[in-house]
């Protein structure tokens, strides 16, 4: 079963979900399957969003945007059967860092060979390296408490509320102090302090400290970044399930079997249904309207695009409480990455470490030093890309060859910064493509020598691209940063962080809302779950 | 026969001598030992050049806790205060200059000729201040709630300070919840379109601290810094030191100088006193240390007394420090050429807010910023002995100037920064380096070694939020320590560091309400 193209079947619905991406998908199944008559509108030609692998080269399958599946909830995979929908996912089992010195270091799946590698650069951080993997699952815990529930309200007197906080306090007294104290650094401190509480040897913190920075405006050493350290432990957790992973058949796969899942409960997908506006009657929503003038009528509509398109875009500030348009205006976007896919014909070689290619089959991470990325970020925030970039890089290939043809590999580099705002204006960003993509392959170049005469297809993505392509304004990838102070209750607006917006029968179920961004499909599924449980749909 | 007191206190430092004070005036016998010469600490006046004196390393007594100088009755011992808030030049590129008065009225008519965008929401950013200033100074005047024990929190406590935080309504509630993690940066743009005035206001939120104005968590301490600001010493620091001296004095409390400590004594039953370098025993009950807590626990503590994971948590202490001081004594008055009225005694030197976060950039490679930020304090305006008649003293404390200099503190390096300095601060008063008659620069190991604390911070230990929100470290959070009547009363603990002399006010209470059994 796929996505039709076109019109929908029918001029009204229980549900209209706007965007087809992981979220809008995840909700629209979830709304299907509880019985639902749901239609999914996306304005591209195939669904996923961010989320989406295209034919970009002929025989070439890209993870255009989103290239790990980090985090996407194992109950969400069990209760749409995900699995029968096609859905495999395969482990990422190392990070590989290469040095300019020639030397790098790896980190496998296996803690004995990680211990050595570590080894190498300081023993002391190899010993303290599975105590600080134990004690990073703990915290997990924890914060999968919080990422699988519709935010606390700490205002609320309301009981459910009360009752809520309450098993936060809970679960909060059952930790030690020691647990508690790396709660409160963790969500306080910088992702480079807090790995200094560990670690001596910046070989191995500047690694593990470049993934509290992806896809926010902050450098390693910027407070608050700590907490995305986390991110790397809530897959262990649920034990049978690695949550960090490639999608077989590239990113997009995810969305595909969220839409076959949403299709088979009886949902209807349309693509190329771009839609121009909420219909609102008397304040309250009884519908959309597309670009080509028909309209279609619904219940209730949930918004998957992020807040700035959902209420400047869908609804039109005319139709909104200033107050809240303040609020709205606050929530910062700023996108800070971009993307660069290759396709190329043959197998990248590292000079810092050559051989059989098993340490590349992972993530690739391209973080020298605390003052590297401090400089890249440095070069953002006065509004230019990097000269030297932070990268993250995967092969896909490597681990599932069908996404290429036979001996040919993909190459997709996540980069930053590539602030969205630079100083001559985004809509410049165009004329700074090239320059962007050079400065990101002539640096990977003097890692891998060769790399740019392997190259038979190159694409650039700038956040400019990423708004304009993919619908994510200024390029961020997560629909909002992931700051504190836009987190939980906080997500996107103080008062509207449970799914419900100020629009009646408008409901919100993209990555702007809690838990946020990253292939996760939480928000999808909470807000579905939220709506049903209201008695709007 | 060695002494014997009820209570030693390590360091004559505004903090320590508020203990001192409070300790006292309870009928305590108080010994308070210092290590230099004089005491004061940071706020002590210091002469750096011949018939020129400073007026100590802090500027701004606005943070003093009118508890404290109501409880040791401060006024009749010679402390004068302003009628409110202190005003402050912020001095902006081209050599321009922004007004902003402690009187809120009289700043939006100023903003209203320069910035007549801005004039209008300064009403709005001061309300939102005034509306949540309750909450805010509840956290300065209270002990800090142990976030690593929160369920030690009488049931009192707890509901006070919810009740406190409910008053607030809804909306300001959630804006309690949103502003303290954000970036100063962030939330002043949210209200003004200037990023010269937005760099001046920033500018206490970053001093000091290794944290530039986009840095997250800069917002608390703008917060605090607002909420806690009130009327000023009108003669600074010295004049706070001198007006506590003399109470503490009053109370009976005695003061030595000269007077290092080379360790703490402490056994199984907790502290016992203190052995100075000259080896004398002072036997004490209590011993309340106002010095930063790694030379507590790591220096004067004899080692295995406390538990290793305090020992370790302190290692990891960032006490690096990121300010250094520029004294120059100046022949004639200090005039800045962008203000209307004369005479200025606080000045703000710090650019548009981008020069501001460009200013933060080189200390995290270790390197002199080109454009430091300054903060200015010309103390002859208001205390003309410091100087020889008609002479100005000049203090500048030069922030983001790294105290692990890259290839060390040298006297080029000193030469250097004094030069920057004073270039920055020609652009807005005339003939400045023409009229220079002495110059004194203390990097931030020159301030290490002179006050003593460790890394040169000026807070003690850095306001970063995290080392706001646990301070020092778990297991210390509210003044006590794991050994026994060894409490800590210094800018390293709650709620951090300033003339406000809050953390020590609130250890002596902690002791005197807590500490009963030993004191």
């Amino acid at each position: 079963m796929a996505a039709a193209a076109g019109t929908p079947a029918k001029s009204t619905y229980d549900v209209i979900v706007v965007g087809g991406g992981h979220n809008g998908l995840t909700c629209a199944a979830y709304l299907a399957k509880a019985g639902r008559k749901v239609l999914v509108l996306e304005r591209r030609h195939v669904v996923g969003g961010a989320a989406v692998s295209e034919e970009l080269h002929p025989g070439f399958t890209f993870s255009v945007c989103s290239y790990i599946v980090s985090l996407f909830r194992p109950q969400i995979i069990r209760e749409l059967e995900l699995a029968r929908h096609g859905l495999e996912i395969i482990p990422l089992e190392s990070t590989f860092t290469p040095f300019p010195d020639g030397r790098s270091l790896a980190r496998w799946a296996d803690p004995e060979r990680t211990r050595r590698e570590i080894a190498a650069f300081s023993p002391k951080d190899a010993d303290v390296y599975p105590e600080f993997g134990l004690t990073m699952s703990r915290l997990a815990h924890f914060a999968k408490h919080i990422i699988d529930r519709p935010p606390p309200d700490p205002t609320s007197f309301a009981p459910s509320d009360l009752l809520q906080l309450g098993a936060i306090g809970s679960l909060l007294r059952g930790t030690d102090r020691d647990l508690r104290f790396l709660n409160t650094k963790l969500m306080t401190m910088s992702a480079a302090d807090f790995l200094d509480l560990w670690f001596e040897s910046e070989h191995l913190k500047t690694p593990m400290s470049a993934s509290g920075i992806i896809g926010t405006f902050l450098g390693v050493r910027s407070p608050g970044t700590a907490y995305v350290l986390l991110h790397h432990y809530m897959g262990e957790i649920d034990g049978a399930y690695r949550a960090w992973g490639f999608a077989k058949g590239g990113t997009g796969a995810v969305s595909e079997a969220l839409a076959s899942s949403a299709i088979a409960h009886g949902a209807e997908v349309v693509t190329e249904a771009p839609v121009q506006a909420l219909r609102l009657t008397d304040g309250r929503t009884t519908g959309v309207v597309l670009e080509n003038g028909t309209e279609i009528g619904a219940k209730v509509v949930v918004s998957s695009l992020d807040p700035h398109r959902t209420f400047f875009g869908l609804v039109g500030e005319r139709n909104l409480d200033p107050a809240f348009v303040s609020q709205l205006r606050k929530f910062k976007l700023r996108g800070s990455s971009g993307k660069v896919n290759l396709a190329v014909d043959r197998v990248p070689e590292f000079t810092a470490r050559p051989g059989d290619g098993m340490h590349i089959r992972g993530d690739i991470s391209i973080s020298p030093d605390f003052e590297y990325m401090e400089r890249a970020y440095d070069d953002a925030k006065y509004g230019a890309f990097s000269r030297r970039p932070y990268m993250n890089i995967v092969i896909p290939t490597l681990t599932d060859p069908s996404v290429a043809p036979p001996g040919k590999h993909i190459v997709s580099i996540f980069v930053q910064y590539a602030p969205y705002h630079i100083t001559e204006g985004p809509e410049r960003w165009p004329e700074q493509r090239d320059a962007f993509g050079d400065a990101v392959l002539d640096t990977l170049e003097a890692y891998c020598p060769g790399l740019k005469s392997s190259i038979l297809f190159k694409q650039v993505l700038t956040p400019w691209d990423l708004e304009k392509d993919f619908g994510l304004t200024e390029g961020n990838i997560f629909h909002g940063e992931l700051s504190l102070e836009q987190l939980l209750f906080l997500r996107p607006t103080a008062g509207w962080s449970r799914y419900r917006t100020p629009i009646d029968r408008l409901w919100a179920c993209g990555s702007g809302t809690h838990p946020g961004g990253g292939v996760m499909g939480a928000p999808g599924e909470l807000a579905a779950k939220t709506l049903l449980r209201s008695g709007d749909a | 026969m060695s002494r014997s007191f009820d209570a030693v206190i390590i360091g004559a430092g505004h903090n320590g001598l508020t203990a001192a004070g409070l300790i006292a005036k309870r009928g305590r016998r108080v010994l308070v030992v210092e290590r230099r010469d004089r005491i004061g600490g940071m706020a002590s006046s210091e002469e750096f050049h011949a018939g020129f004196r400073s007026a100590g390393l802090l500027h701004d007594s606005s943070g003093v806790r009118q508890r404290v100088v109501d409880a040791l009755d401060l006024t009749r011992h010679g402390l004068v205060t302003t009628a409110g808030r202190p005003d402050v030049l912020a001095l902006t590129p081209g050599g321009g200059a922004i007004p902003l008065y402690g009187d809120e009225g009289r700043t939006v008519a100023a903003l209203q000729t320069a910035l007549p965008d801005d004039a209008p929401r300064y009403h709005g950013y001061r309300a939102v201040l005034a509306r949540l200033r309750p909450v805010l100074r509840d956290f300065l005047d209270r002990p800090a709630i142990d976030l690593t024990e929160i369920e030690t929190m009488s049931a009192w406590e707890a509901l006070t300070r919810a009740i406190g935080v409910r008053r607030l309504g809804k909306r300001d509630m959630m804006e309690l919840l949103r502003l303290p993690p954000m970036c100063v940066e962030d939330w002043l743009a949210e209200w003004f379109a200037s990023g010269p005035l937005r760099a001046a206001l920033a500018l206490p939120a970053v001093a000091g601290s290794f944290l530039g104005p986009r840095s997250p968590g800069s917002n608390f301490n703008l917060l605090l810094d607002e909420a806690g600001s009130g009327r000023a010493v009108t003669k600074g620091g010295p004049m706070l030191i001198a007006a506590l001296e003399r109470a503490a004095r009053h109370h009976g409390a005695e003061i030595q100088v000269g007077a290092p400590v080379a360790r703490i004594l402490a056994g199984t039953s907790g502290a016992e006193g203190v052995v100075l370098e000259s080896g004398e025993e002072i036997r004490a009950r209590v011993v309340a240390a106002s010095c930063d807590p790694s030379q507590v626990f790591l220096r004067l503590l004899p080692p295995g007394i406390i538990p290793s994971a305090l020992e370790h948590k302190t290692t990891k202490i960032r006490t690096r420090g990121t300010t250094a001081q520029v004294l120059l004594a100046v022949r004639g008055p200090v005039r800045f050429r962008g203000a209307a009225d004369a005479s200025w005694e606080f000045a703000r030197l710090c650019g548009d807010v981008e020069d501001l976060e460009r200013a933060f950039d080189p200390v995290k490679y270790r390197a002199l910023p080109e454009r430091p930020a300054l903060d200015v304090h010309v103390p002859t305006e208001v205390d003309a002995d410091l100087a020889p008649a008609g002479d100005s003293v000049v203090s500048v404390l030069a922030h983001f100037v790294p105290y692990d200099l890259d290839g060390g503190w040298n006297a080029a390096a000193k030469d250097l920064l004094a030069k920057r300095v004073i270039g920055l601060l020609e652009e807005h008063v005339s003939g400045l380096s023409g009229r220079i008659a002495g110059l004194h620069v203390s990097s931030p190991v020159d301030l290490e070694a002179r006050y003593g604390m460790t890394g040169g911070n000026i807070h003690h230990i850095d306001h970063g939020l995290d080392q706001r929100m646990i301070r020092p470290a778990p297991g210390c959070c509210r003044y006590e320590t794991p050994v026994r009547g060894l409490i800590l009363c210094g800018s390293g603990s709650h709620p951090g560091g300033g003339l406000t002399c809050a953390p020590g006010s609130m250890a002596a209470r902690t002791l005197l309400d807590h500490g009963a059994r030993r004191l």
